[in-house]
């Protein structure tokens, strides 16, 4: 599995890999092939030569066999004798030996049943072999193996005959070649083949190798560079030498990277123009509105003394201009947000005190509504690094949603902690939240029912910036929610900043829940 | 009649500020540029300084220490239009005792301003002692071995604020409360930046405070009884 996986990676050792097997494939059978072509070749040679050898050999036995018949003071036992004899070189030097078997296995007139030149074991010619040639009365040739008393052996051949020696009987005559010198030779075609194939099989090896390097090489390279400039590091490029493929490849990859950069950059430079823009807009829009403010503030303060019309006139350009500037503090918010220049400002935080803080300082400004916030949460101290001012953001914007969607039931906070963070969860029982809802709940300027009239005139960011002040802290916020049964919002934040991923101390799915 | 100098170069709202001030019975100098700031504060010292940052001439956070140079007594406000922590502690780190953020309740400037120009301790009339330090009410001094040691109004407030109840625990939500008038905010940045200004003063090594000590998690609290003695 592991070297399957390496094989995976790397493009040399594939093409190395497959490159080398299809090599020695093909080198083993060629060579193979040549080897039994030669060897059987040189030994085809032998074989004929030796039965040509070996014919005459036997004829001229059979000559001197019916001359001495003309002639009868012959000593056949001497004939025999000499005969055997005649081959002065062993067939382990490239000569012959001779043998000489009585037919039926008998002594006929002190002429030995079997004699044999050179000490060569009679047991060189196999039984079978003998009896074919009894039958057969043509020459009889087949491979065999040479065995000396001596305990040595060699591959060779025999020839046999049958042969009549005049007043004694029949007899069979064989020689027999020994193969050895042309083993020796095909031997050292053989090693020499094993050599040239292994030296052939490394010079293609190296060869692939290096060739493969020139070309992988720049690959690797554009791989390399393509994972850094995925890394974000813009100014890489290739390097390009001569004019072939390779330097091809590395031209239009280069190109590719510019147009990329160009993108990028252009891309970054409008949404860094938008942004700026955005920030530019709320900050100028401030001065005037402060001035419109306090004017409406004075104008405000006076209505007693306006008729009636424009008391209310008073009353509402005062409330508006309160909603803008919750609106323009809010947009303002998303843009840093969106500029990913929001930071935290971290302390060492009491949640508990901070949650009861923020309740209250809501509970001031909501005094027309009729719900009443319950707090569940443990008598000590919970201290956990924090940016206040966002946490309290983030209660005060769950804590009004829930006021605005509670049909003035009662909101039930609960503070809990586990081991490397604290849930808080804000639980209300009125509209509720459809799945759908869930899913749209955190979108920017998202409400539920378009046709609901807004109650508090909320700026329809606060959930969204809920949100981004909690991933802010490393933490989350999971929701809950069912038509008619109300809602569940769970802020869950991490006790030491660095320390996610977290587990929520609170499950955003009540013990009420139909699902669950 | 108090007197108050505002630094705008947004003249509308300049001259709003005036309306409102005028009402509550603030005297108003308006200035729209900030190197006329400084002569005029020198020729004419008010009682408060309302100061934008961004100004023409010479930003708010440069008059702000040309004045501290002038006064160290003078309570300093900045009005700015960013709410982004890198120009507010600027501010607070340049002599600013308190800001406010644009756009601002005016019932709210007129509640900072006038906590800003009361006068602390009103209700003890003998001196203090913290550590090697004391505390004149009255003369609005801090001496240690008979040398002062000049400090912000705010300062002083802060110090006294701890040190009329040496021990207590004081987080900074009280302290908030206490000597800055605020009563619905976290925004411990002030606490924070301020504690470090007024321990730089009066610590012998601000880095292991033993006067105004650091109650984690909570606050801060003064007095004998710290980690250190």
């Amino acid at each position: 599995m592991k070297i399957f996986n390496i094989f995976r990676r790397s493009l040399f050792l594939k093409v190395f890999t497959l490159s080398s097997v299809i090599s020695i494939a093909l080198i083993y059978f060629l060579g193979s092939n040549l080897y039994v072509r030669i060897s059987s070749g040189i030994i085809d040679e032998k074989i004929s030569a030796s039965l040509s050898e070996g014919e005459s050999a036997i004829q001229y036995a059979d000559y001197r066999f019916i001359i001495s018949s003309l002639n009868r003071s012959t000593d056949l036992v001497g004939l025999v004798d000499e005969i055997v004899r005649s081959t002065n070189v062993s067939a382990k030097d490239s000569g012959r030996e001779i043998a000489f078997f009585s037919s039926n296995g008998e002594v006929i007139q002190s002429i030995p049943a079997v004699s044999t030149s050179n000490f060569l074991e009679p047991s060189s010619i196999p039984k079978s072999f003998r009896t074919q040639v009894q039958k057969s009365g043509e020459l009889e040739w087949k491979r065999t193996k040479l065995r000396y008393l001596s305990g040595e052996e060699l591959d060779g051949m025999v020839i046999g005959q049958r042969i009549t020696i005049p007043r004694t009987g029949k007899y069979e005559m064989y020689v027999l070649f020994g193969f050895d010198a042309q083993q020796r030779s095909v031997d050292l075609i053989g090693r020499s083949m094993w050599g040239t194939g292994f030296l052939l099989i490394a010079l293609i090896m190296i060869t692939a190798s290096v060739v493969l390097r020139q070309v992988i090489k720049p690959v690797k390279e554009a791989a390399e560079i393509a994972e850094r400039l995925t890394s974000g590091d813009l100014m890489e490029r290739m390097e390009v030498r001569g004019r072939d493929e390779v330097a091809r490849l590395g031209t239009a990859f280069n190109e590719m990277a510019d147009t990329l950069e160009r993108q990028i950059s252009r891309l970054e430079n409008l949404s860094r123009v938008q942004q700026r823009f955005v920030s530019d807009v709320s900050h100028e829009l401030r001065t005037p509105l402060t001035t419109i403010r306090m004017a409406s503030d004075v104008i405000y303060a006076s209505r007693e003394n306006f008729d009636p019309v424009i008391a209310r006139s008073a009353e509402l350009l005062l409330s508006q201009i309160e909603r803008f500037e919750n609106l323009l503090a809010d947009l303002l918010e998303v843009s840093r947000f969106d500029a990913e220049v929001a930071v935290l400002s971290l302390d060492k935080v009491d949640i508990v005190a901070l949650v009861r803080r923020a309740v209250d300082d809501l509970g001031l400004a909501l005094k027309e509504r009729e719900s009443q916030i319950l707090i569940d949460a443990p008598e000590e101290r919970l201290i956990i690094d924090a940016d206040p001012r966002r946490v309290e953001r983030i209660m005060r914007n769950l804590v009004a949603n829930a006021v605005d969607h509670a049909e003035d039931k009662p909101i039930d906070i609960t503070i809990k902690s586990n081991e490397g963070a604290v849930s808080i969860s804000v639980r209300d029982y009125g509209v509720g939240l459809s799945p759908q809802h869930i899913e749209r709940v955190f979108d920017r300027f998202w409400r539920a029912d378009p046709s609901r009239s807004r109650i508090r005139g909320g700026t329809g960011l606060g959930l969204s910036i809920a949100r981004e002040d909690a991933q802010l802290h490393g933490g989350e916020i999971r929701v809950w929610g069912e038509l008619d049964k109300g809602s569940n919002f769970v802020l869950t934040l991490p006790k030491v900043q660095g320390t996610s991923p977290i587990e929520p101390a609170i499950s955003e799915i009540p013990t009420d829940s139909s699902i669950s | 009649m108090t007197s108050v100098m505002v630094v705008d170069d947004d003249q509308d709202l300049a001259e709003m500020l005036g309306i409102v001030l005028n009402g509550v019975g603030i005297e108003v100098d308006l200035v729209c540029r900030g190197d006329e700031a400084v002569d005029v504060f020198r020729n004419n010292p008010p009682d408060l300084v309302l100061l934008d940052i961004m100004l023409p001439g010479m930003d708010g956070i440069e008059v702000c220490k040309q004045i501290r140079k002038q006064s160290m007594r003078v309570p300093i406000v900045m009005l700015t239009a960013k709410s982004d922590t890198h120009d507010i502690v600027k501010g607070l780190e340049a002599g600013a005792d308190d800001y406010m953020v644009k756009p601002f309740k005016p019932s709210e400037l007129v509640a900072r301003i006038r906590t800003r120009l009361r006068r602390v301790g009103g209700e003890i009339s003998s001196n203090l002692t913290i550590g090697d330090l004391a505390i004149d009410i009255v003369e609005h001094t801090v001496m240690r071995g008979g040398v002062e040691i000049p400090l912000t109004r705010l300062e002083f407030d802060l110090l006294v604020a701890l040190a009329k109840e040496p021990g207590r625990v004081f987080t900074r939500e009280a302290l908030l409360g206490e000597v800055w008038g605020y009563r619905h905010s976290t925004d411990t940045r002030l606490v924070n930046v301020h504690v470090q200004r007024l321990r730089a003063k009066i610590e012998h090594d601000p880095e292991n405070p033993t006067i105004i000590n650091t109650v984690r998690g909570i606050g801060y609290k003064a007095g004998n009884t710290g980690p250190r003695g």
